[in-house]
């Protein structure tokens, strides 16, 4: 245990106008948030708050709180926390998917054993190994203690999704990195990058889904709700991702065929996995809104039309180069939109009271999953 | 060792924000910045990762057994906020690195010097309390005054409180007291009075609450969740559905290889 006792060091430098009016020369920072930086800007936030000023008298009726209002809210606060994620996150979702489902067509395409292949082989683990690389470094980015990054991998806990990503995405990056590298060698090397590009595509697998499980294993309204859809769709997303980037590479004629039928099975499976997220969202007024509003709404609208778009120019018979190009760039964007989407989503749903209280009001609180809801009332729970 | 938590009653809280004060001066937590929010006399807004405790102002138009004001139809709802140290805590479930442990006290803790700012507890807590320090990068919340009860003392809140509003002790103890008090409330006519949290049958999501609270109105009024539940009691569904997606996939990775046609290797 850490955090108690006299540590050494502490308080030495610290100005006295850090906003805790400690004068360094009278008393000592120790206690347990004494670690706490005072960010340079917050003196700058003082007088106004940082959000709307509640203007209306909060006792008239209809108003803040109390049994009187048909729905109260603690003056329209978020009961939950938003989310402090950054683009970054939403990033990684896209170029791990990219990377898990180049891995798995990369080892399905060794396991053919055909020797004309081999081009669709090594793009395959230069992919995986690229979007490994790419979204290892966008986590460690997002942290807010990036130099603590392996604190990931010290301890295995299966009940965290991002603890088993973390060790999911730890052996994708090596495997795919050594499969890349060594393919097209021969003898022992060559071996030795076989058996990585086949390991590299079964991690590949989960490095592709365990994302959706990351975003439904929390309490934001939306992301709880689509958790039994959402894992289909970033998993069809990935597919179509990483079908739509092979697509702008350089393959021949065989391999086309093999990316573009891989291209179409993800875009639609895409399509039909999204049109399940918003009737698993939709379950509950005030909770699927989420999807459909505001920025969240705009990207999910857009991936589906680019998804729909790329699917389209893909099942048009003949294979002109133009076709190529214009559907791996419509796939690749509705791919990285969807991710986007779903994100801004959880962050919108999150800022809403009334999604959780909703949501938690109709049954899919805890009484979903228990025996019986929360007690709320002298008499009452929160659902029957 | 004993489990330790927090019996905050309501009924009795007077909105000093004695407790509020407590806290920030014995753990040494900056301020957030000085404020006017509107919010009744809540100038704290919420729990975060500087605010362990926060006072809530509730102002209603309807009244309340055993409180007079000037104004008839109206009433006052005071409630002193804090972490609930979950029995089944989604911020420790979540955490990714272990920093977030549960004590010899029975409470949850966020070791400062293992957490490197994932923000994962930050979405897996149910009732918004958990939250990364800007500039810090870490994430914090009460700690139950882990400091104070090494050496028997009672947490800074707790000793502040002037009307017993917040109660420490033995979680058993504490349970059968705050039954006590709501079964007096009834008899007095406030039969408004139910426990909020105070075991796993009371909020089976949760398994009950080492800080539980004593309430006259429905949870929202006080900005508290009806039905919480830790996101680990719903995971199970997301693995399997990511199970057969990822099965799916390698089906068409495998279908997209084998439906077209070519020479095999030697």
């Amino acid at each position: 245990m850490t955090g108690h006792g006299p540590r050494s060091g502490r308080g030495r430098g610290v100005a006295p106008d850090d906003g805790r009016n400690i004068d360094p020369t009278m008393g000592i920072l120790q206690g347990e948030g004494s670690d706490q930086r005072v960010p340079d800007d917050r003196a700058r936030a003082e007088g106004a708050a940082p959000f709307a000023v509640w203007k209306t008298a909060p006792s008239r009726k209809g108003q803040a709180g109390g049994s009187a209002a048909p729905e109260p809210t603690y003056y329209g606060r978020p009961v939950l926390k938003q989310p402090v994620w950054i683009w970054a996150v939403p990033a990684y979702f896209f170029s791990g998917g990219v990377a898990g489902a180049a891995a798995v067509l990369g080892a399905a395409a060794q396991v053919s054993g055909r020797e004309e292949l081999d081009g669709l082989i090594t793009r395959c683990r230069w992919t995986a190994a690229i979007g490994s690389a790419i979204g290892t470094g966008l986590l460690i980015h997002d942290l807010g203690r990036p130099e603590r990054f392996l604190n990931m991998l010290r301890v295995f806990r299966p009940s965290s999704p991002l603890n088993v990503g973390s060790w999911v995405l730890a052996a994708a990056g090596p495997l795919t990195a050594s499969s890349a590298i060594l393919s097209g060698a021969g003898g022992g090397a060559g071996a030795v990058g076989d058996a990585a590009g086949y390991a590299g595509g079964a991690v590949g697998l989960p490095l592709a889904g365990y994302t959706a499980v990351l975003v439904s294993s929390t309490a934001v309204p939306v992301w709880s709700e689509i958790r039994r859809s959402l894992p289909a769709l970033f998993v069809a997303s990935a597919v179509t991702g990483a079908a739509s980037f092979l697509q702008l590479l350089k393959l021949n004629r065989r391999e086309e065929s093999i990316v573009r039928r891989f291209a179409v099975a993800g875009a639609a499976a895409d399509l039909a996995a999204g049109l399940a997220v918003d009737r698993s969202g939709g379950r509950v007024d005030g909770v699927g809104s989420a999807l459909h509003e505001g920025l969240a709404g705009s990207f999910l609208r857009a991936a589906k039309t680019l998804t729909a778009g790329s699917l389209a120019i893909n099942v048009i018979p003949g294979r002109a180069r133009w076709k190529r190009m214009a559907a791996g760039l419509l796939g690749a964007l509705g791919s990285a939109a969807t991710k986007f989407g779903v994100f801004y989503a959880g962050q919108a749903s999150a800022r809403d009271p009334h999604a959780t209280f909703l949501q938690q009001r109709a049954g899919y609180g805890a009484a979903e999953v228990t025996r019986r809801s929360a007690v709320t009332g002298p008499e009452g729970r929160a659902t029957r | 060792m004993n489990a330790k938590g927090f019996f905050t009653d309501t009924t009795v809280c007077i909105g000093c924000k004695a407790c509020e004060v407590a806290c920030k001066e014995w753990n040494q937590l900056p301020d957030d910045g000085m404020f006017f929010t509107g919010m009744s006399y809540d100038n704290t807004v919420d729990l975060g990762a500087s605010t362990w405790r926060h006072v809530e102002f509730v102002e209603r138009p309807v009244p309340l057994a055993g409180q007079e004001t000037a104004q008839g139809n109206f009433s006052w709802l005071l409630m002193s906020d804090v972490c609930k140290h979950c029995q089944r805590a989604g911020c420790l479930e979540n955490c990714p690195t272990g920093a977030i442990v549960r004590t010899e006290f029975d409470s949850v803790y966020v070791q400062p010097d293992v957490c490197n700012g994932c923000g994962y507890c930050i979405v897996g807590c149910p009732f918004g309390v958990i939250d990364r320090r800007e500039g810090d990068g870490r994430a914090w919340k009460c700690t139950l005054c882990y400091d104070r009860l090494k050496d028997d003392m009672t947490p800074a809140c707790a000793k502040a409180c002037p009307t017993e509003s917040i109660q420490f002790g033995d979680l058993d103890e504490l349970k059968d007291r705050a039954r006590t008090r709501v079964d007096q409330l009834h008899q007095r006519g406030m039969s408004e009075a139910y426990l909020y949290g105070v075991d796993a049958d009371n909020q089976p999501g949760t398994e009950g609450l080492n800080a539980f609270f004593l309430l006259v109105d429905r949870p929202e009024v006080y900005n508290l969740p009806p039905d919480p539940v830790v996101p680990t009691k719903k995971v199970g569904q997301a693995w399997l559905s990511m199970a057969a997606a990822v099965l799916g996939m390698a089906l068409a990775a495998a279908g997209a290889v084998v439906s077209s046609a070519g020479r095999r290797r030697q």
